[in-house]
Parts: structure tokens; C-alpha cells; sequence
């Protein structure tokens, strides 16, 4: 019976282990960015890795995303006859929710397993160790261009897939509910400007749609740097780095953003 | 979710540093061959046929050995046309020439970083201690070091030996700090690194150059940049004088820098990837070198080569070595001492010499036979 105990404990104790180590990582990698030397060039190389490569993923994702919300949601309003509120609805969902976790999600997919399978490599043939020895911190480094690339490029890329959805629910209500687009894109801004705005000119449904990307930015990066950096046991470690980062970032992803959707109503809504 | 052990990046943190992995050594699967081929400087010769395939100066490498007059080349000289000949020769000595003018130029540099550093006399700094290793122990979930202790001292190669899992990697990983010890204290020129922080940690290992079992060059890079990396991020050198450096180092280890400079680590041989990690290790021109089974998976004339390598930087450039190998061989032929790794203590530390005419048991079957 004390043996089962015992061995909860060392499980217990191992995860809460590898939670601070996750945490130390997160708050190292981000103090860094502060912190000289600075290396622009790898962050504006992980910007095109992270943001510019993912682009057409992300454009079909909303795109395709944006026009099967608005054919299942017609469906629905017509028996209302509120076809009319369409526009409404796709941005609504677009901005706040579908965005940020869709683009998230696909970037945790492409990106995420890029990076950790890049850094287990980099760990399992020492050169991690390499960059010690020659003077180089491998988080100052290699992590640091990687997290601040991803806090930029994923709101980004949440933009233009809440756009590129839009349009995708444009073209549906236009050919077969026959909304008119100008009247269209006015209920996207109507239901923009409804919520009010923050600091005068900013939507709150705008702050809501960009924050959760800067944190899931932060939540796919830090992820899959951590598996990376501590990949073990050769090629197949690499594999299982992979694919834990993919799981463990999508999970925490849809987890994360209810909370914080709970978090800005309770701040937004007060 | 992940081995403690290997948790490197974690080092910061002194905790981390002490559960970091001493993986290298413990689970190498002594893969390494037993080489058969005659070590030796007479066998340089059939070495330097045996890189010329890979790409090498030829006339440069025969130029730097130590036993130019050895080259085997002379009989497909004499086989060649007279004025054939003649230009060749001529070749040959340009290529002379421009060995002796990048030896000369590396060891002004030495001699400018030790004026730098107040000079001194040379006999002195032959019997100063470089690398100090006091009752140092280590263990992660079993012991791994008890209480080994050894002193190199400058211009020493040091070579440790031993079965696969005696620790020998770990040795090094202490000595670079990124592990540290339980027990004990390592010192590096009089300095105890043992607890030094992470970035002090940092300073202190760009005295030190490490060539890894693998070579670990970084596979995004290009050899030029692999070489110049240290270069770029710790000195203020413009971009002519980082390309200048990386061309003397590459003619050092044998490379042609124009074959092979542009090139990736994935398109070298084995041979050439340990070489342009020796170049990348030495591009600060450290005080110490260290390496980790330089000659392991390497075919025996290559590893003639490295070993010939590692020789010629302790004899030209005086730079003190730890070289951490399975193959007794070529750790007679380059080594100042030995030091044998046996159940977790040095059994042996002296010359090879005094290795080999030991009388224990262990050390008997360990050189199988080698004396």
C-alpha cells in the first residue's frame, strides 16, 4: 500500500517537476528578449518559417472555415427568417473564437512538430551542447527568436484568417441567401461595434480576437521548445517530441481559451 | 514526461546542472572499432593518400605533417614526365610555403593573446596546472565518479580511457561545466568553475574548444559558418578578417577552404566532419582543447589523420588536450599521460610508457597485449 503511495508521489512530483521547468523556460525565454545580444536575423527567419510558411494553410483553414459556418447557420436562420443577421454571425464567431483557435491550431500542427522535431535533432546530435560550449546560451539562442516570432506572427495570421473567413461566409449569404455584400459588411461592422470599444477606438471584439492568439503564440512555441530541448533516445525520441508537442499545445490551446474568454467577459462585460 | 538527466538546458539553474545528462558515456554502446592499422608517424603516409579522397590539400597536409619526408607520393612522381615533374615539385613547395606561413601566423596570434595576457616564461608555463580535477565525485541515480582527481598541465595531452560507461564523457562535461560535480572542484587555470553561474560558466568555456563524438556541426549552417560562429558571436572581427581565420583553420586541419567552405555538414565524410569540428574548436584559439571520442567510427587512415591532427596542435600550437577515447592505439601514440577510468576511480595516470609496463592485472587486459 505504501509502495502505491509512494510511487503517486514520484509521479506527482515529476509532473509538478516538469511543469516549473516548463515555466523556467517560458519566463527565461521571455526575459531574453530583452536581453543582448539579440538575434535579429534568426528572429526575422523564424517569422518567415512561423508566419509567411503558414499562410496558405491558414488561408484555406478560414477561408473554407468561414463558408461552411455560414452554410450551416443559414440553414438555421431561414426557418427565423434572419438571414439577413448572417454577417453578424460569421464575424462573431470568426473574430472571437474560430480565428484565434483555428489559426492556432493549424500552426500548433505545422510549426509546433517544425520546431520540436528542428531542436530534438539539434539535442540528440549534441549540437544543443555544441552552442553551450562555444559560449552561446541554446535558450538565448535558439528559443528565444522562436517565442518572440510566434507572439508576433500568430496574431497575424488570426487576422487574416478572421478576414479570409468573412469573405468565405460573404460569398455563401451572397449566392444563396442573396444578401447583398454591401449589406453584409455592414453587419460585420455592426456586430463589431457592438460589444463598444476599448481605449475609444479599439473593439473589445478586436482586443478579444488578439489576445488569444499573442497567448497561443506563446503557449505553441514554449511547447515545442521545451519537448525539443529535451528530446531522449535518438530518432524515435524525435518522433515522440513531435507529437507530443502537437497534442499537448492543441490541448492546452482549447483549454487556455476558455479561460481567457472568461477572463475578458468578467473584465469587458463589467 | 522527460529523463531529469537530460535536462541540459536546464543548467542554469544549479539543480538542473547536477541531474543533467551524463548520457554521452554511460549509455555509448562502445561501438568503437579496434583499429588495427599501425599508429604511428611512420604511417602518416598512407593517411594523407587516404584524405586526398575526401577532397583535402594534399600538398598542404604532406606540407604540415610532421614526416613530410615520408610521403608516399614520391613514387608517382617519379613516374611522371620531367617538366611535369618540375612544376610539381614547384607546387609543392609553394604549398610548403603556405603551410609554414599559416603555422607561423596561428602561433603569432597565440603569441599575441599570451602577450596579451602578460606573456611569461614558457618553461614556467610548462609545469603550470591548466585543468585541475580535486576528489571530484559525481552520481545521478547510481554513482558515476568517486574521488577522481588528476592534474594536466600545459601543453599536456591527457587521454582518458576506459570501458564504455566508466564515465569518461562525463569527465569532460565536468570539466566544461555543464555538469557539476557532487564532491570535489575543478579548476581551470587556478580558477574553481564549480560555482560559477551560468553566464560566468560561459566565459569561462571560451577558453576551452570541444570536438564531439558526432562533430555536432550545426546542420543549418554552412562549414564557413560553423567555423566562424564562435568567431562572430565572442570577437569584434570584421567579416575579412572572420573569413581569413576560418581559411587558416581549415588549412590546418588539411581542408582546401575553397572546396569545402560553401559546403553543408551533410555533404562532408565522416572524416572531414571531425576536421571541420577540430577547426570550428580551435577558432578562438583556446588554451584547451577537449574531445570526445574523436576517432570512433572512423576508418583506420582517417583516424590516423585526427590523431595525427590532435598531435600536431599540442607539438605546434601548445595547446593543452583531454581527449577522452576507447582507442588505446592512437592514446599511446598522441598522449602526455593516461588516465584509465575503472569502476568509477582512476586506476592509472601516468605515461604511456609506464602504462605499459604496469604489472596490474587490469591494465594487462585492458592494452590486450599492446605492449
Amino acid at each position: 500500500m505504501s509502495n502505491f503511495f509512494g510511487r503517486i508521489n514520484e509521479g506527482a512530483k515529476k509532473k509538478v517537476q516538469t511543469l516549473q521547468e516548463y515555466f523556467i523556460l517560458a519566463w527565461k525565454a521571455l526575459r531574453f528578449i530583452f536581453a543582448r545580444p539579440f538575434y535579429g536575423r534568426d528572429v526575422i527567419q523564424q517569422m518567415d518559417e512561423i508566419g509567411v510558411k503558414s499562410l496558405g494553410i491558414v488561408l484555406l483553414t478560414g477561408f473554407f472555415t468561414g463558408m461552411v459556418l455560414a452554410l450551416q447557420t443559414l440553414v438555421q436562420l431561414k426557418t427565423f427568417g434572419a438571414t439577413m443577421f448572417i454577417g453578424r454571425l460569421v464575424s462573431a464567431a470568426m473574430i472571437r473564437e474560430l480565428g484565434p483557435v483555428l489559426a492556432g491550431l493549424m500552426v500548433a500542427g505545422r510549426v509546433g512538430s517544425g520546431i520540436a522535431a528542428q531542436l530534438g535533432s539539434m539535442r540528440v546530435t549534441e549540437q544543443i551542447d555544441a552552442l553551450n560550449t562555444l559560449g552561446t546560451d541554446p535558450i538565448k539562442k535558439l528559443v528565444t527568436p522562436r517565442v518572440l516570432a510566434a507572439l508576433i506572427m500568430l496574431p497575424v495570421l488570426t487576422v487574416i484568417n478572421d478576414f479570409v473567413g468573412i469573405i468565405g461566409g460573404n460569398i455563401i449569404a451572397t449566392t444563396m441567401a442573396g444578401v447583398p455584400t454591401g449589406f453584409y459588411w455592414r453587419t460585420v461592422w455592426d456586430q463589431i461595434a457592438v460589444d463598444g470599444f476599448a481605449f475609444r477606438y479599439i473593439p473589445i471584439d478586436f482586443i478579444q480576437g488578439l489576445t488569444k492568439p499573442f497567448v497561443f503564440g506563446g503557449i505553441i512555441s514554449i511547447t515545442a521548445c521545451y519537448f525539443g530541448l529535451n528530446t531522449t533516445g535518438g530518432t524515435e525520441g524525435v518522433g515522440q517530441a513531435t507529437t507530443r508537442t502537437v497534442v499537448a499545445a492543441s490541448i492546452s490551446i482549447l483549454i487556455v481559451d476558455y479561460f481567457i474568454t472568461q477572463l475578458l467577459m468578467a473584465i469587458f462585460t463589467s | 514526461m522527460t529523463d531529469p538527466k537530460d535536462r541540459k538546458w536546464m543548467e542554469g539553474g544549479e539543480s538542473g546542472a547536477r541531474s543533467s545528462g551524463a548520457e554521452g558515456d554511460v549509455k555509448s554502446s562502445g561501438a568503437d572499432s579496434k583499429h588495427s592499422a599501425p599508429m604511428g608517424p611512420g604511417n602518416d603516409g598512407s593517411d594523407e593518400k587516404g584524405t586526398d579522397a575526401e577532397g583535402v590539400d594534399s600538398g598542404g597536409s604532406g606540407a604540415i605533417a610532421p614526416d613530410a619526408s615520408a610521403e608516399p607520393s614520391s613514387g608517382a612522381r617519379a613516374g611522371a614526365t620531367r617538366p611535369a615533374g618540375q612544376k610539381r615539385r614547384g607546387e609543392d613547395k609553394a604549398k610548403d610555403q603556405k603551410a609554414k606561413d599559416i603555422r607561423s601566423a596561428i602561433r603569432n596570434e597565440l603569441a599575441a593573446d599570451d602577450d596579451e595576457d602578460g606573456g611569461g616564461d614558457s618553461e614556467a608555463q610548462h609545469t603550470k596546472t591548466v585543468i585541475e580535477l580535486k576528489d571530484v565525485s559525481l552520481a545521478f541515480d547510481e554513482p558515476i565518479l568517486e574521488n577522481i582527481s588528476f592534474p594536466v598541465l600545459h601543453g599536456e595531452t591527457v587521454v582518458v580511457v576506459g570501458e564504455s560507461g566508466t564515465g569518461k564523457s562525463t569527465i569532460l562535461k565536468l570539466i566544461l561545466r555543464l555538469l557539476v560535480p557532487d564532491d570535489g572542484q575543478v579548476s581551470i587555470s587556478g580558477q574553481d568553475i564549480t560555482h560559477l553561474s551560468f553566464e560566468e560558466a560561459l566565459d569561462v568555456r571560451q577558453k576551452m574548444g570541444m570536438v564531439f563524438q558526432g562533430a555536432a556541426l550545426f546542420d543549418s549552417m554552412t562549414v564557413m559558418e560553423n567555423i566562424a560562429y564562435p568567431l562572430r558571436e565572442h570577437t569584434k572581427l570584421t567579416e575579412e578578417e572572420i573569413e581569413e581565420r576560418v581559411r587558416e583553420k581549415l588549412q590546418f586541419v588539411d581542408l582546401d577552404p575553397d572546396k569545402v567552405m560553401e559546403q553543408l555538414p551533410s555533404e562532408l565524410s565522416g572524416g572531414m566532419k571531425k576536421r571541420v569540428g577540430i577547426a570550428r574548436g580551435m577558432a578562438n584559439n583556446p588554451e584547451i582543447m577537449l574531445y570526445d571520442e574523436p576517432t570512433s567510427g572512423l576508418d583506420p587512415l582517417t583516424t590516423a589523420t585526427i590523431t595525427r591532427l590532435i598531435k600536431k596542435l599540442q607539438q605546434e600550437l601548445d595547446v593543452t588536450s583531454i581527449v577522452v577515447s576507447h582507442d588505446i592505439r592512437s592514446a599511446k601514440w598522441m598522449a602526455s599521460k593516461i588516465a584509465l577510468l575503472h569502476d568509477k576511480k582512476i586506476r592509472f595516470f601516468g605515461s604511456p610508457e609506464d602504462m605499459i609496463a604496469s604489472e596490474d592485472d587490469y591494465i594487462k587486459d585492458f592494452l590486450g597485449g599492446l605492449g
